[in-house]
């Protein structure tokens, strides 16, 4: 459903505002140097752009200005209709049509100004124009002053009317002037609508809003309407006519039975006949107002007979009901009555449709089949039970009370003017009883708002939230305990059971604290009868080369590493040298020594040295090379050991030979494919013949990039002398370069 | 009674808070007026606890729970936990769930005597909720959700599920849980429930954008409104709830359809 907001359209500049706006707009966005100088083509392309700028400007506004005003066949009939009666259609329209045929005449203008700047041949004719087309365009312009301004009216008229939705629900007042459908309005919305004891005091459609069940209502409040033929009708009236017209709505109708508006009971009853055509389809209610001063059971029979005898000839379903604003009797039955209508004629047809079907499961309420014995109880506890029993007898007592708590939870209500007065009353109540609390003692706590706006507000203050904490003993709250202890996570050793536990343990602690006393009693005695004077001295002696490896090994900087590093332990080259640490035999020896038995050891370090890196390669290789398919590999001698210098040690003459057929060959074989296969190239050799030619293409993109490097080219700024050509050119008879 | 509430202007208030019927926990905000929403309503018959879970104040998410227990996923730190057991009554058991799924919140829906959980969820965590909540667990989708926490929401007394579930399903789903169940929105028609209502057996909590309608429907299914809502027992309850068969049905066909 498309919401109509008429609100956003943009102001519509008046035509020599708009010149203005197009003019500047030219000259700040394009170009604005030339000089005879240039060359033709340049002076030409600045001179179109200035052109087609202009075009696209007037182009661009003219065309938001059509997308901006509806086009009244497009939006809802009511709108139309509208419109129509405000604004004229013919003259809308006309309007939109010459703003658009403006827009094409620009654009014709502009593209015939362009064709002829091309074959301009001179900065001046160029400049002409230019001038000449842009004067046509803002001729254009000028001429649409009159639909200019029209619209302009219009679209601030439009800002301004009341935000409609033609399809909500609605209750529409209407009726002769002065009956009270404005004061009625006042009553059940906020709409705040001027009421005065004049006829046309509501001069255009008003719009309110009221709730009743759970729903949002639009009330619409229209001019009243006199009875007369349709053509001769004002635009005030017609207003109200169209909405009667196009709105699905509960309609009330109103009448005055005391006659006050000016207007006799037979002339309210004429009106309702004259326009009874438009109730067809709608929810009509017939309102019988002013029953403060004119009382329904004492009208006199006549007129009584009448109105009856108009709601009877009207329909079924058209239904009479009595109220009065002053009194304020009848007036929430009214629109209570006139709402439940319509609200049941949209049921009606909603459920008829199949729209209702797919909410069906919001509507039900699905009760459970027991699938068990279990009774499964809502849980409540008494405090709660409390509470509820305390506030259901205060509101049996109070009466209005339970009302009160009722309402307080409605923040999102907006209240109308009746429910103002009442919640003025419940917050006087609210008062009472707060003062009825504070009588009895304050037991009410703070909340940690309340403190929190005390101690300094948000941010600064904050609950303390050790001080909820439900323990044994509340002086144990705000122990401090520590999350990490001794690097251990306290959390990991809290147990339910750790009271229990620990006195088990601290009691089997106990037991084992006297049992090794005891037992250290006795050994204490054995000790010292075992050992003699020999033996207390050598342990002496150990202890005292374990304190001093200790010192040393703290001396030297504590480094966790082996003494020897694995990969010269044992190693073979120190085996030449007699005096090295590192020999064989010297670590065997010393190790020997203090008890350690070194041949394992020493054989893994002789096996790291025979290993060598390169023999692993040449290994490897071989394996390759026999897994092409070579089988002559493996018949030739490979242990012949070439000269140094040309670094390829290790390898075989026999063995190099073969390296280079096979790199000749597996080019050749690379070539053949090329030849044989479509294969794509990589992008810089494509179109290139061979290898040949793409050598010498490298060669030649080389040569020039160095050739370019370093110079100038079209991307440098430069300042070139301006030559003044008479200053250049010609015989030079009387006078110099500089002067004639 | 339902009241409306925002946390920091955003009306998923289900994703800062977690209500049962033995304790209330709220994130941790700058400001207390989150808090004390729920303290002035519920301070004074259970414990109303801020909370945060691995640092985080989306307590109503990540944490779910009853009046016997409370899960916690193992993002929850060790001080956080023993922050939460300090504070509960010790008739609360507060355990930490071992679970791939870690927003506990929005798989697992339940209340004092019956669960249901997203269709994934290990077979060891369904042993947790079946023994620290002490109810019976079922693998179950809501209208076509498989977060059952997000998208259904139930108390002791009556249930809503996501707006888009077929009667039948509904059916279904209140035959296993045994409350009457409607489908429904909170927040001006959003389908994420767990995210705008928070309810326990005798109140509820909704988001700011809550139309009245919604609320209505909410305090009939729950048994909100008015006294006596729990002394008075099934008939009464009944009442109510088929309040918004018979006196809602023709606005609510009118705002929906």
């Amino acid at each position: 459903m498309p919401v109509y907001n008429f609100k956003t359209m943009a102001p519509v500049p008046s035509a020599s505002d708009l010149v203005d706006i197009v003019l500047t707009r030219t000259q700040r966005r394009t170009p604005t140097v030339i000089h005879p100088g240039y060359k033709i083509t340049r002076i030409r392309n600045f001179y179109m752009r200035k052109i087609k700028f202009t075009q696209q400007t007037i182009s661009e506004r003219l065309t938001t200005m059509l997308a901006d005003f509806p086009r009244l066949s497009d939006i809802h009939p009511f709108y139309s209709d509208l419109c129509n009666t405000l604004y004229d259609r013919d003259h809308y329209k006309l309007a939109l049509g010459q703003i658009n045929t403006a827009k094409q005449l620009v654009d014709a203008v502009a593209r015939d100004m362009i064709r002829m700047v091309k074959y301009g041949d001179s900065l001046y004719r160029c400049k002409c124009l230019k001038r000449a087309a842009l004067g046509r365009m803002c001729t254009i312009l000028k001429r649409q002053k009159a639909s200019l301004s029209y619209l302009e009216e219009v679209r601030k008229h439009m800002s301004r009317l009341p935000a409609l939705d033609p399809n909500t629900r609605t209750l529409l007042m209407c009726g002769l002037p002065n009956v009270g459908k404005s004061s009625f309005m006042n009553k059940i919305t906020r709409a705040n609508v001027d009421v005065q004891p004049y006829a046309f005091t509501t001069k255009s459609l008003f719009v309110g809003h009221t709730d009743y069940r759970y729903l949002r209502w639009q009330v619409i409040d229209t001019p009243g309407i006199l009875d007369h033929p349709l053509e001769q009708r004002n635009t005030i009236e017609m207003q109200a006519i169209t909405a009667l017209a196009h709105l699905t709505c509960s309609v009330l109708y109103f009448m005055d039975i005391s006659e006050q508006c000016g207007y006799t009971i037979e002339q309210q009853c004429n009106l309702f006949r004259s326009i009874q055509p438009l109730f067809a389809n709608k929810q009509l209610v017939v309102v019988i107002n002013k029953i403060d001063i004119q009382p329904w059971e004492t009208l006199d029979a006549s007129r009584r007979a009448m109105i009856e005898e108009l709601i009877k000839e009207s329909g079924s379903n058209t239904t009479m009901l009595t109220m009065s604003n002053v009194s304020e009797e009848g007036v929430s039955q009214v629109k209570n009555h006139a709402c439940d209508k319509l609200l049941a004629a949209r049921v009606d047809s909603r459920v008829s449709g199949n729209k209702a079907n797919s909410v069906m499961n919001r509507l039900q309420v699905v009760y459970p089949t027991a699938r068990d014995g279990v009774v499964r109880e809502a849980y409540i506890p008494e405090s709660v039970l409390k509470e509820q029993e305390l506030r259901r007898r205060q509101g049996g007592g109070g009466g209005g009370d339970a009302a009160s708590k009722k309402k307080k939870s409605r923040i999102g209500y907006a209240p109308t003017v009746d429910d103002e007065v009442d919640g003025d009353e419940e917050e006087l109540d609210d008062i009472a009883h707060e003062s009825d609390d504070e009588m009895l003692g304050s037991r009410k706590k703070k909340t940690a708002r309340e403190l929190m706006w005390e101690n300094g507000g948000p941010g600064v203050w904050a609950p303390d939230y050790r001080e909820q904490y439900d323990l044994d003993d509340p002086e144990w709250r705000f122990d401090a305990i520590p999350q990490i202890l001794d690097g251990k996570n306290i959390a990991d050793f809290v147990d339910p059971d750790i009271d229990e536990k620990l006195r088990l343990l601290e009691e089997e602690e106990d037991r084992l604290e006297a049992e090794y006393a005891a037992a250290n009693m006795e050994r204490m005695d054995d000790d010292d009868a075992s050992l003699d004077e020999m033996e207390k001295a050598q342990v002496a002696e150990i202890r005292d080369r374990v304190t001093i490896a200790r010192a040393y090994k703290e001396r030297s900087g504590g480094n966790n590493r082996p003494a020897l590093p694995r990969a010269i332990r044992g190693r073979v080259k120190d085996c030449h040298d007699d005096s090295a640490k590192l020999k064989a035999s010297a670590i065997e020896k010393r190790l020997a020594k203090v008890g350690v038995d070194a041949t394992q050891m020493l054989e893994r370090g002789r096996k790291r040295e025979r290993e060598d890196p390169r023999e692993k390669r040449r290994q490897s290789r071989a394996a390759r090379g026999s897994d092409n398919g070579d089988a002559e590999m493996e018949t030739e001698p490979t242990e012949e050991v070439s000269g140094g210098e040309d670094g390829r040690r290790g390898l075989s003459k026999g063995a190099a030979k073969r390296q280079r057929k096979e790199r000749d060959e597996s080019v050749k074989r690379e070539q053949s494919l090329a030849r044989s296969h479509s294969r794509p190239r990589t992008p810089s050799e494509m179109g290139l013949r061979d290898s040949t030619m793409a050598k010498v293409a490298k060669l030649a993109e080389k040569k020039g990039q160095k050739k370019w490097f370093g110079g100038s080219g079209e991307g440098d700024h430069t300042k070139a002398v301006h030559l003044v050509k008479w200053c250049n050119t010609g015989k030079k008879r009387n006078g110099t370069h500089y002067q004639r | 009674m339902a009241t409306r509430v925002a946390f920091e202007n955003s009306n998923e208030i289900g994703v800062f808070a977690a209500l049962t019927n033995g304790y209330c926990l709220t994130g941790i905000n700058r400001s207390e007026n989150f808090y004390s929403v729920f303290e002035s309503e519920l301070s004074e018959h259970i414990p109303v606890i801020h909370a945060t879970i691995a640092g985080c104040r989306f307590v109503g998410r990540t944490t779910v729970g009853n009046r016997r227990g409370l899960l916690v996923p193992n993002t929850a730190t060790d001080v956080e936990l023993a922050h939460l057991r300090n504070s509960l009554p010790d008739s609360v058991v507060v355990q930490r769930v071992e679970e791939r799924l870690s927003a506990l919140g929005n798989i697992i829906a339940c209340n004092d005597h019956v669960a249901l959980v997203h269709p994934d969820v290990d077979r060891e965590t369904e042993d947790v909720i079946s023994d620290v909540l002490g109810v019976e667990v079922f693998r179950q989708i809501v209208g076509g959700q498989a977060l059952v926490g997000s998208y259904c929401k139930f108390s002791n007394t009556g249930g809503m599920v996501h707006p888009r579930t077929t009667v039948e399903d509904i059916e279904e789903l209140s035959s296993l849980l045994q409350v009457p169940l409607v489908a429904g929105t909170v927040n001006r028609g959003s389908d994420v429930l767990g995210g705008g209502l928070i309810v326990n057996d005798w109140s509820a909590f909704v988001g700011l954008d809550t139309t009245s309608t919604e609320i209505s429907v909410i305090e009939n299914i729950f048994r909100l409104s008015g006294a006596g809502s729990s002394s008075g027992g099934g008939q009464q309850g009944q009442g109510q709830q088929s309040n918004i068969v018979t006196n809602m049905r023709s606005s609510l066909i009118d705002q929906l359809s």
